[in-house]
């Protein structure tokens, strides 16, 4: 223990030390995009998630390059691990020698918007702002100003097996919630023979998929009501959301009810499931696999379900949209470029390299034609016209990593609470995390 | 101990001491030279106060303040709140659950690591040489196996998906384990947490234990049998007396490192415990890291701290005890 203490006290300390000399950086003056800068000499500094390394690095070098014969300035661009992203951001940001443009889920910006972790932007000075998806951009917004600017988009689709669809009778994909059910029961009754067989995959802390399923019922997570957020589960149709999803997930998966989506792309692959929901791109990450998933150029090989794959926007379930933005940190010593170089790698040129990657651009003017430009995605874009967005609290961020929504998943689906208690303590623990000050 | 008051023997003449004039020179040294032992053992104070007590201060200095993220960003100092964070963590119900949790989680690993430990101790004095070197050198590779890789290893075997536990567990006539998630039940998932963690910890116990016995005289035994004792009674009325201080300070060792369990529980729940797999140390930092409530994270720290602080004095007490008889 002691040792595990005194690390913990030591990373604590060296924070408190490193912090005490920032500066503070309260109303700071809009950073602004436009006209030129000169760069040269410096470089600027980057902070991307993996996606972009492993989906859509030209694109990153391409705007790059742009912004150096623009600027003179170089760019460095390190990317990132989801897992515990967040606590080596909060270290980073402790310091003063921090990176000047940072990548973030669309769920995480409000707590860091609210920590003034980052500098207000021009929204003018960006190509396309006019019609950023509110779901991106509604996580930028604090008090009057814009803090972020919209990166790209996810929106979940229902991914199937066409040979099983097939085998089982179905010709096309569901058009309504019971056609997808009746759909299952069809999948499971051919391939009864299989005991790992599941018609669909639905690992059981899943928190996104479950809270479409409860705003397909009119719920919601939480309200604000006056200075307060209130959780909204225990309510009777966020309840109803809640026993359609678990009655669904008991009756047709066979996934682990401890497990959350990150890997089901590689479990689905293994052939043990009909359907999945998942981002757009999973569909890929499904079909084929790097050989050496620790290199970025190694060669793809193909799954067991490769070529066996189709997605359907998921009838009745609205979407998730899930994302992320691009903000300009209130420590860099590069604001301004910092700036300029965002305005690259978010102008339409770079958007219509994210769609050819299979990723939804940042604005609805350019969804209709990023469905018409590369079919894989025209699921994903049809589902990003009716989505929903978690409440946009400062707190929200710690409702996610305190896991409540996870953990109540688990207990109501595994039977250790019913879907009414779960609701209840959801509820209360979102109430504490939200309002806590 | 003995290596400090060789000097001091030699200045008295060289003459072999007899108890009397071995405690005068003791007294003695402690007059005279003074200065110097503090002198040498400077470098190692400064560094251990800059190491270890630098933070420890800022920890609880940290602990009775509010530092939020806004606060770690901007360098203000944060508010102070006097024992708000202390009242709050000891009058919550999930702390106290996570304290029972980990002390209840201690005292069973402590035991099954240290029985199977000693048993395996007494088993390498039977066998035969080379199947002691070999037994010494598979709980060398335990042993010097991270503990985040064999947990990671650990979460796959018992995989609802891939793992090889499951598929085992399947091929029995009648069983079905197929897709059955071994963290469901926490009584399951904590089997699996302890489990490994007795694995890691058993070879650090036999081998020292082992050593321990070789200095059990085998003439003991020989009378002990002789006069008609069975392997039972030689164990509990020779061996484990000559074994007992010892066995002391493994069992204080190993009870300080079960008690801060982190990285078995954290790799197993893939980075996220659930609240009935949380303990102390994963608290804390959830607390800390995850909830960027620095401080309460602090204050819980502290606590754990101070509870584990009993257990240390008795294990400086016992080293002190060994010290003296030697």
């Amino acid at each position: 223990m002691k040792r595990k203490i005194v690390a913990a006290a030591a990373i604590a300390a060296t924070l408190l030390g490193a912090a005490a000399c920032g500066s503070k950086t309260d109303n700071s003056p809009t950073t602004s995009a436009s006209g030129a800068v000169d760069g040269k000499g410096k470089t600027l500094k980057v902070w991307l998630m993996i996606d972009a390394q492993s989906g859509w690095k030209g694109v990153v070098d391409d705007a790059s390059q742009r912004f150096t014969a623009a600027t003179g300035a170089q760019v460095n661009v390190e990317y990132q691990e989801w897992a515990n992203h967040l606590t080596k951001l909060d270290a980073t940001l402790a310091g003063n020698d921090v990176p000047d443009v940072i990548e973030l889920g669309n769920t995480e910006f409000p707590k860091y918007v609210f920590s003034q972790a980052f500098a207000a932007i021009n929204p003018a000075d960006y190509e396309n702002s006019g019609t950023w998806l509110q779901g991106l951009k509604g996580a930028c917004d604090f008090e009057g100003k814009t803090y972020c600017v919209p990166y790209y988009a996810g929106a979940r689709v229902l991914i199937y097996r066409t040979d099983l669809f097939k085998k089982a009778g179905i010709a096309a994909a569901p058009k309504t919630y019971d056609e997808f059910l009746s759909d299952a029961d069809k999948l499971q009754a051919t391939q009864k023979s299989d005991a790992k067989f599941g018609a669909v995959y639905m690992p059981g802390q899943y928190w996104y998929a479950a809270m479409s399923w409860v705003k397909a019922s009119g719920g919601d997570i939480a309200k604000q009501d006056g200075q307060k957020w209130v959780g909204q589960l225990s309510q009777p149709s966020s309840v109803a959301g809640l026993q359609k999803w678990v009655d669904m997930a008991k009756k047709y998966s066979k996934a682990d009810p401890t497990k959350n989506e990150n890997d089901q792309a590689g479990i689905f692959a293994q052939g043990e499931a009909g359907m999945f929901y998942g981002n757009a791109w999973e569909q890929g990450a499904a079909e084929q696999v790097k050989k050496d998933p620790n290199d970025p150029n190694s060669k793809l090989v193909d799954t067991k379900v490769k070529g066996k794959l189709a997605a359907a926007p998921m009838p009745e379930i609205p979407s998730f949209l899930g994302g992320s933005n691009l903000g300009v940190t209130a420590k860099s010593q590069n604001k301004q470029l910092a700036a300029q170089w965002i305005k690259y790698f978010t102008d339409s040129t770079s958007m219509a390299g994210l769609v050819k990657a299979n990723a939804l651009p940042n604005s609805t003017a350019l969804l209709d034609k990023a469905a018409a430009d590369n079919p894989t995605i025209a699921p994903a874009a049809l589902a990003a016209k009716s989505t929903w967005f978690t409440p946009n609290a400062e707190k929200w961020a710690d409702v996610e990593k305190g896991n409540i929504l996870q953990t109540m998943l688990s207990d109501i689906l595994t039977g250790k609470k019913s879907v009414a208690d779960g609701a209840k303590w959801a509820d209360d623990q979102i109430n504490t995390t939200l309002n806590d000050n | 101990m003995s290596v400090v008051e060789t000097p001091a023997t030699r200045r008295t003449g060289g003459s072999t001491p007899h108890r009397a004039s071995g405690r005068a020179t003791r007294t003695r040294r402690r007059r005279q030279g003074s200065g110097l032992p503090w002198l040498l053992s400077v470098p190692t104070l400064l560094l251990l106060a800059g190491l270890l007590g630098y933070p420890l201060v800022r920890m609880v200095v940290l602990s009775f303040q509010n530092m939020r993220l806004r606060e770690l960003i901007s360098g203000r100092t944060p508010p102070w709140v006097g024992l708000d964070n202390y009242t709050r963590v000891l009058s919550d119900s999930v702390f106290w659950t996570v304290v029972g949790r980990t002390v209840a989680f201690t005292a069973v690993a402590v035991i099954i690591s240290v029985v199977i430990g000693l048993a395996i101790a007494l088993l390498m004095r039977r066998v035969a040489h080379g199947v002691r070197m070999l037994m010494i050198v598979a709980m060398m590779f335990v042993w010097a196996m991270p503990q985040l890789v064999a947990a990671q290893a650990f979460r796959w075997i018992t995989d609802s998906d891939f793992g090889v536990l499951n598929y085992l567990l399947d091929m029995l006539p009648g069983v079905h384990y197929q897709n059955h998630s071994w963290f469901v039940n926490p009584w399951q998932g904590w089997s699996v947490i302890t489990t490994l963690v007795v694995w890691a910890g058993i070879p650090f116990l036999a081998i020292t234990l082992n050593a321990g016995l070789t200095q059990v005289p085998k003439e003991l035994i020989e009378a002990a049998t002789v006069d008609g004792a069975t392997f039972w009674q030689a164990l509990r009325n020779i061996i484990l007396p000559i074994l007992k201080p010892l066995l002391t300070i493994v069992t204080t060792l190993s009870v300080i490192w079960d008690f801060g369990l982190f990285t078995q529980n954290w790799a197993l729940r893939d980075g996220h415990p659930e609240p009935e797999y949380q303990t102390l140390a994963t608290y804390s930092y959830t607390q800390a890291f995850g909830q960027s409530r620095y401080s309460l994270g602090s204050a819980i720290s502290v606590i754990t701290v101070l509870l584990m602080l009993g257990v240390m004095a008795f294990y400086i007490r016992q080293m002190f005890k060994i010290g003296e008889v030697d």
